[in-house]
């Protein structure tokens, strides 16, 4: 691979996860904001099969596939399982509009790109540079999780936070230690069927995923 | 040795799994929890003055800091499981919960021991994290047991705002990791103790940013201000053996990896930076505390803001930060969880035996239930930091050294703080306690449950008369956070 | 070459972008509607349709509402004259149009921007309820396209290190590597949504609707009629001829005209007009199959263009 190719692939594959962050504030219907996760998840294992190809680390690039199977596939799926069963639940009315929130998120792409800048000075490579794009797509993620009143959104938008920091971990040291990854992929496999268990029986209990329903706890 | 700490409630869960529930499997729990006390100590010993252990391949490690914690959780959960015998009996008899139900109750229990011994036991920061991430994902069930739907909405907040807590963790891990692979390629770069031989190289920008990410990122955990908001939902929902667990070990199992990462942030960064930190988020879970305890109407409730009351204690002790403060920090560590434990397993009982837990309808317990009411009452002496318990030493000596390292204001801030909880506390408490009889006789506890929890409390006064069969350990712990 | 061969070189390019935009504009429309209607399985007017309409307006006897002043007089000869300035200055066919200096996305946003605003005026000048409303609606959009068309502009330079139209276009043509770059995809992806809401295309506002509660633009030319409206129609079909020649040229720059050699010219005749088909042709399969958004959900989508923007140029930064 050439490095004009590994720099734009790279590049492209990273703006995809962060992209697909924002696109997921952008759609209403919870469907297509799962499908946008299995799309960002297939880009998360694009960068991480596209660094070890780069730098012949075998390791990398199983780990690459196995980022595509879990969170490509075996995630969404999951979730995708509970909304399929309501398939007219819409995020209708988030906390903040949707156009506020795009503008959210552009703001929250600079301020990641000014929090980075100790990190990114120390790894001058090539995929330590797109370190900014990972953290922007996690506090992307985070204001999803703040802003969205739906089980199904709050699920994706802890996923997407995990996926932003997955990001950045890929760019700034090529993934953790296998033992590490293993162990992690596992804790966010085991949460996700957690909320997914909870979701159900919170539609089951309240006819919904509307968690403003969820008003009984308060000081 | 440390495999066997592990072992222990693995093969517990195991058999509570396989086994259909009866109550012998339920003292099965308490056994087995007392043997991971058992094996804390003789860890304990056998590091205290030697050199610490590992297993596994280098992947476990065990040195004086990580037996004492051992050591709480052996302790505190065999309370917990001790009267989690007589809660699922509660819960089967009113016909709340099924066998299958009480056998996931006994697995989960075990497997939340279990990941915290792992998380306390860990050599490497990556294996450590997960092991807290699995004590989310394990406990979620437990604040759900009831299946109420309050206990529902508990645990949706317990298990959202903790994952993302948790994910900024990973990240500050992946930033220390990061750091020291620019340092060198060590054989294990996210080995705690080959990362504190090489703290002074690490990059300080990167491990600012990074320290700042594990404060707030286990801080959720912990339970302290800004990230709290999931503490007193989940702690007062939880059946009341879970709560104690919770409370008493699992929000300082999160504070011992803030320490881990203090000590190799203290290295890379000097000592302001962490502290100032850890005196930030210390004073604000106080300050919180201290105002939203004023208008509880719930008393489990009130033990849970409680506990981010004493979570900011122990932040400000170790912003201090030296021998002195951490000593007394682990030494509260201990304390806070048998009182808090004791609390919060007398608590289920009060709620067993009442049927409600707020503080307006439960009235006049000492002359109603005079063994209750008085275990409620000096848990709730110990918990304010009265003496012969060991809370009163420990926040004096945490007190202490906060004036000798130049953070009297913060110990004054804080001073003025726990003067608003204790008088809040002692008028939720008088309400609860105090009152005329009305009609009824008293009614007697049964001493299978009362004996669990007065041992406790007799536990907490005697290490505070007494530091005798912990000193040298305490004091190994401490060298190890600030040596 | 000479300063003066070049000077006539510069002009004589610059007259074939104005004549491929002027006759091509109407074409293009009529190419547009003639794609859709066959994918709804109608046989649809002739491609050459709106030039004959054009000219049968321009026959027509001159109609002006009672009310309206010299404003509304001008709008349509200020709208035609500031498409014909940007379509000469544009590196449309060769990257040495005359005035190369001037051919600046700034300067040629807000060229076309004279246009839009004296339509507006113009819509509110006749003193009808639809005129004023189909301004006020189109003033909404012009406003909350501009910022997004903005930070197009800034993401867009970053890889010349200019806003030079012509240097961009030969930036690309001169390092082709840099063709698919993050900042640069988000940057066209916010383009075309900009061009699309600003030429009054669905999703945002359907040419062919005359339905009062849907239409943005042609409640604003409602009152015009004859030659005026002859020359709104060619204005507007000119404009977005231009606005898509500027993308495809910006996506693609393969086949401009790097001089103005006679061999060129036509090379990068052909290959604008080829593009631009393509472009035109996809963009009425894509109407086809989408319904027009509502008029409140405009800003969602004129803000998706704002942070699509706004990323290309946290990319552009991040990639330096």
């Amino acid at each position: 691979m050439s490095a004009s190719t590994y720099t734009n692939v790279l590049g492209l594959a990273a703006a995809a996860v962060l992209l697909c962050a924002v696109v997921t504030l952008w759609r209403r219907s919870l469907g297509a904001i799962v499908r946008t996760l299995a799309v960002q998840g297939a880009a998360l294992a694009c960068v991480a099969t596209v660094i070890g190809l780069h730098e012949h680390d075998v390791g990398l690039i199983v780990v690459g596939l196995l980022v595509l199977g879990a969170k490509a596939v075996v995630v969404p799926l999951l979730i995708g399982r509970v909304v399929r069963h309501d398939p007219n639940s819409r995020e209708t009315d988030p906390l903040v509009n949707v156009p506020a929130s795009l503008v959210a998120a552009g703001a929250l792409t600079f301020l990641a790109f000014a929090a980075t800048r100790s990190v990114t000075s120390l790894v001058p490579t090539t995929a330590g540079r797109l370190i900014p794009i990972g953290l922007a797509a996690m506090l992307v993620g985070f204001f999803a999780l703040v802003t969205r009143r739906k089980a199904v959104s709050q699920i994706v938008g802890i996923l997407l936070v995990d996926n932003g920091v997955a990001l950045v971990a890929f760019l700034a040291t090529a993934g953790v230690p296998l033992l590490v990854e293993l162990g992690a992929s596992l804790d966010v496999l085991l949460a996700v069927i957690v909320l997914r268990v909870l979701a159900i029986q919170m539609r089951s209990r309240l006819g919904s995923f509307d968690l403003d329903q969820l008003t009984e706890l308060h000081d | 040795m440390v495999i066997a700490v592990l072992l222990l409630p693995l093969a517990g869960g195991l058999v509570s799994g396989v086994v259909p529930w009866r109550r012998g499997i339920g003292w099965l729990g308490t056994v087995i929890a007392s043997g991971v006390l058992v094996t804390g100590v003789v860890l304990a010993v056998d590091v205290v003055h030697g050199k610490p252990m590992s297993a596994l391949g280098g992947v476990l490690r065990a040195d004086a800091l990580s037996a004492f914690m051992v050591i709480v959780i052996g302790v505190i959960a065999t309370l917990a499981t001790w009267q989690g015998v007589r809660y699922l009996g509660a819960e089967i008899a009113a016909d709340r919960c099924t066998r299958r139900h009480a056998a996931l109750y006994s697995v989960l229990v075990q497997a939340f021991v279990a990941t915290m011994l792992l998380a306390v036991l860990a050599a490497n920061l990556g294996v450590l994290w997960v092991a807290i991430e699995a004590t989310t994902v394990v406990t979620t069930f437990l604040v759900g047991h009831r299946r109420t739907r309050s206990s529902l909405e508990a645990s949706w907040k317990y298990i959202v705002i903790c994952s993302v807590g948790i994910a900024m963790a990973f990240l500050g891990t992946v930033l220390v990791y990061l750091a020291s692979l620019h340092v060198g390629h060590g054989p294990h770069p996210l080995d705690w103790t080959s990362l504190v031989a090489q703290s002074h190289q690490l990059n300080p920008g990167v491990m600012r940013l990074a320290f700042a990410l594990i404060v707030i990122g286990y801080g959720t955990k912990v339970g302290l201000v800004p990230m709290h908001s999931w503490l007193p939902d989940a702690h007062s929902q939880a059946p009341a053996p879970v709560s104690a667990l919770m409370s008493g070990v699992l929000l300082t199992v999160a504070f011992y990896a803030i320490l881990r990462f203090k000590v190799i942030a203290d290295g890379a960064l000097g000592p302001t930076f962490p502290r100032a930190l850890l005196v930030i988020v210390g004073l604000l879970s106080l300050l919180v505390a201290a105002s939203l305890l004023l208008t509880q109407r719930d008393y489990k409730r009130m033990l849970a803001y409680h506990s981010v009351e004493h979570m900011g204690l122990i932040a400000l002790g170790a912003a201090a930060g030296s021998p002195l403060a951490i000593a007394a920090v682990l030494l509260h560590i201990l304390g806070h969880g048998l009182a808090k434990g004791v609390l919060f397993l007398a608590s289920g009982e009060i709620l067993l035996t009442e049927g409600t837990s707020e503080i307006e309808r439960v009235p006049a317990l000492l002359s109603r239930r005079p063994v209750l009411g008085g275990i409620f009452g000096f848990g709730l002496f110990a918990l304010l930091g009265f003496p012969p318990f060991s809370l009163f030493v420990s926040e004096l000596n945490m007190l202490r050294a906060e004036f000798q390292v130049g953070l009297g204001w913060a110990a004054a801030v804080s001073l003025v703080c726990m003067a608003v909880i204790f008088a809040a506390v002692m008028s939720h408490g008088r309400h609860l306690l105090l009152g005329p009889r009305g009609t009824d006789a008293p009614a007697m506890t049964p001493a299978l449950v009362a004996v669990p929890l007065i041992g406790g409390l007799v536990g907490c006064a005697f290490i505070g008369v007494s530091a005798w069969p912990l000193e040298s350990l305490l004091h190994a712990a401490a060298r190890i956070v600030a040596p | 070459m000479s300063t003066i061969s070049h000077v006539i070189g510069t002009g004589i390019s610059s007259a074939v972008q104005v004549a491929v935009v002027a006759v091509g504009g109407p074409v293009l429309v009529g190419v547009m509607r003639k794609v859709r209607c066959r994918l709804e399985g109608r046989v649809g007017p002739p491609v050459l349709q709106p030039l004959v309409d054009i000219r049968k307006l321009f026959r027509k006897q001159r109609f002006r509402p009672d009310q309206a002043t010299w404003i509304f007089t001008l709008a349509p000869v200020m709208l035609v004259a500031t498409v014909v300035v940007a379509a000469a200055i544009t590196p449309l066919v060769t990257t040495h149009p005359a005035l190369r200096a001037s051919s600046d996305l700034f300067v040629l946003v807000y060229l076309l921007l004279v246009g839009s605003t004296l339509l507006a005026l113009a819509g509110l000048d006749a003193g009808t309820a639809f005129g004023g409303m189909g301004s006020s609606r189109a003033v909404t959009i012009g406003a909350l396209a501009e910022p997004a068309l903005l930070v197009t502009i800034l993401a867009l330079s970053t890889t010349a290190h200019s806003s030079n139209l012509p240097a961009i276009v030969s930036a690309i043509l001169a390092h082709p590597e840099s063709v698919a770059t993050p900042q640069r995809l988000f940057a066209l992806g916010a383009l075309l949504i900009v061009i699309v809401a600003e030429s009054g295309r669905l999703p945002v506002d359907n040419p062919a609707t005359h339905l009062e509660l849907t239409m943005v633009h042609e409640a604003m030319i409602l009152e015009y009629a004859g030659p005026d409206l002859a020359l709104v129609t060619v204005g507007e079909a000119m404009r977005l001829t231009l606005l898509l020649g500027i993308f495809v040229n910006l996506v693609a720059p393969w086949g401009v005209a790097t001089s103005t050699s006679v061999s060129g010219v036509v090379v990068g005749l052909a290959s604008v007009v080829a593009k631009v088909a393509v472009v035109g042709v996809f963009l009425a399969v894509f109407e086809v199959f989408i319904a027009k958004v509502r008029l409140f959900r405009v800003p969602e989508l004129l803000a998706g263009a704002f942070v699509l923007a706004l990323l290309g140029v946290v990319s552009g930064l991040v990639a330096k």
